[in-house]
C-alpha cells in the first residue's frame, strides 16, 4: 500500500479530522481556567502561574538598571561561561542554567544574601532565566527578578560592561 | 511491506503506548509543556500555549486508536508525521546550540540530543512498517477492503 493511495484515501482524511478535532474540544475543556487566563493577557512574559511561584517577577530596562545604579540587586548571568567571558553586566555573578542543569548545584552558594536577585539571559527569545528563576525558586530564593530584555538591551542602550576571564 | 500479523499488532502495541504515555504525562500539566514548547524558540507564546493545550490530546488519541484499532491508516500516517517533525525539530535545535529540555514526557523529560533522535527514528520505522502494511487484523474499526 503506498503513501499516495493512503492520501487519495478519503477514510484516511476523516479519520485525521476526527483526531484533531476531538483533541480541540478535549484540550478546550479540560483546561477551561488555564485558557480563560490565557485569553485575559496572561502568560505573554511566562508560562507560570503567579501563585506558583510569587517570588518571581519580571522588570524592564529602567528597573534594571536602577537597582544595579543603587547596587542594590544581586545579577545573575544565566547564560554560558563563555558568553559572560566575553562580556556581562558589572558585578554581575555567573550561574550558567546548563551547567545546573548538568548537575552543578556548587553554583547556587555563589549567590549572597540580597535585597534582590535580578537574573538575565540573552535576552529576545531567551528563555534561560525565566528556568533559572523557577529553579532559583524551587530551592527557596526569594525576591527574584527577570530582566528579560537582558543582555541585548543593556548592550544596545551603552550600559556599562565587565570583560573578564573570572567565574 | 511486513505481512506477519502477530509482529505488526506488537509494533501497534509499542508505538501507541509510546503515544498514549507522551500524550497523558503532559495534559495534566499544560503550562511546563507551554514553557517546554517555548523553550524550542520557535513559537511565540500564543502559540506555544495552543500547542500545549492541543497536541498532548492529539498524542493520546493517535496513539489509543493505533492501540485499538480504529482508522487505523490515520493515526500512523499522523504519528509518523508527527515523529518525523520530531525529529527535524530536534536537529534543528541542535544545529542552533540550544540546550533543552525535550519536553516529551512531561516532568519525565530529558535533554534533546542524538539519544532522543535515535529513539524517535525506531518509533518512526515502526510506525512507517504499520502505515505501509496492508494487514490491519484486530482492528475495531478497518476498511472490509482491507487487502487492497
Amino acid at each position: 500500500m503506498g503513501l499516495k493511495k493512503i492520501l487519495a484515501d478519503k477514510e484516511t482524511w476523516v479519520g485525521l479530522g476526527l483526531i484533531f478535532g476531538i483533541s480541540l474540544v478535549f484540550g478546550l475543556v479540560s483546561h477551561p481556567g488555564l485558557i480563560k487566563r490565557f485569553l485575559a493577557g496572561e502568560f505573554q512574559h511566562a508560562f507560570i502561574l503567579k501563585e506558583d511561584f510569587p517570588q518571581v517577577v519580571f522588570i524592564s530596562l529602567p528597573e534594571a538598571e536602577a537597582a544595579w545604579a543603587e547596587q542594590k540587586a544581586v545579577f545573575i548571568d544565566s547564560r554560558n561561561l563563555e558568553e559572560y567571558q566575553r562580556g556581562h553586566i558589572p558585578g554581575a555573578i555567573s550561574v550558567p542554567l546548563e551547567d545546573l542543569k548538568s548537575g552543578r548545584e556548587d553554583l547556587l552558594l555563589r549567590i549572597p544574601d540580597a535585597p534582590e536577585i535580578i537574573i538575565y539571559c540573552e535576552g529576545g527569545d531567551c528563555q534561560a532565566s525565566l528556568n533559572l528563576a523557577r529553579w532559583l525558586e524551587s530551592r527557596g530564593f526569594k525576591n527574584l527578578r527577570i530582566f528579560s530584555g537582558g543582555w541585548a538591551e543593556w548592550t544596545q542602550n551603552g550600559l556599562p560592561v565587565e570583560t573578564n576571564v573570572a567565574e | 511491506m511486513l505481512q506477519n500479523k502477530n509482529v505488526l499488532l506488537i509494533f501497534r502495541l509499542i508505538v501507541g503506548g509510546v503515544f498514549i504515555w507522551a500524550g497523558v504525562s503532559k495534559i495534566a500539566d499544560p503550562l511546563s509543556f507551554a514553557q517546554d514548547v517555548r523553550n524550542y524558540q520557535l513559537v511565540g507564546p500564543a502559540l506555544s500555549f495552543l500547542t500545549a493545550i492541543f497536541l498532548p490530546w492529539v498524542e493520546l488519541i493517535a496513539g489509543l486508536w493505533l492501540v485499538v484499532g480504529i482508522y487505523p491508516k490515520s493515526s500512523a500516517l499522523l504519528i509518523s508525521s508527527l515523529l518525523l517533525f520530531f525529529i527535524v525539530l530536534v536537529l534543528i535545535t541542535m544545529i542552533r546550540g540550544l540546550d533543552v529540555d525535550c519536553g516529551c514526557f512531561g516532568t519525565f523529560s530529558r535533554q534533546a540530543d542524538w539519544r532522543l533522535i535515535a529513539e524517535d527514528s525506531l518509533w518512526l520505522a515502526l510506525s512507517l512498517a504499520l502505515l505501509f502494511s496492508p494487514a490491519n487484523d484486530f482492528c475495531l474499526l478497518r476498511k472490509k477492503s482491507s487487502k487492497a
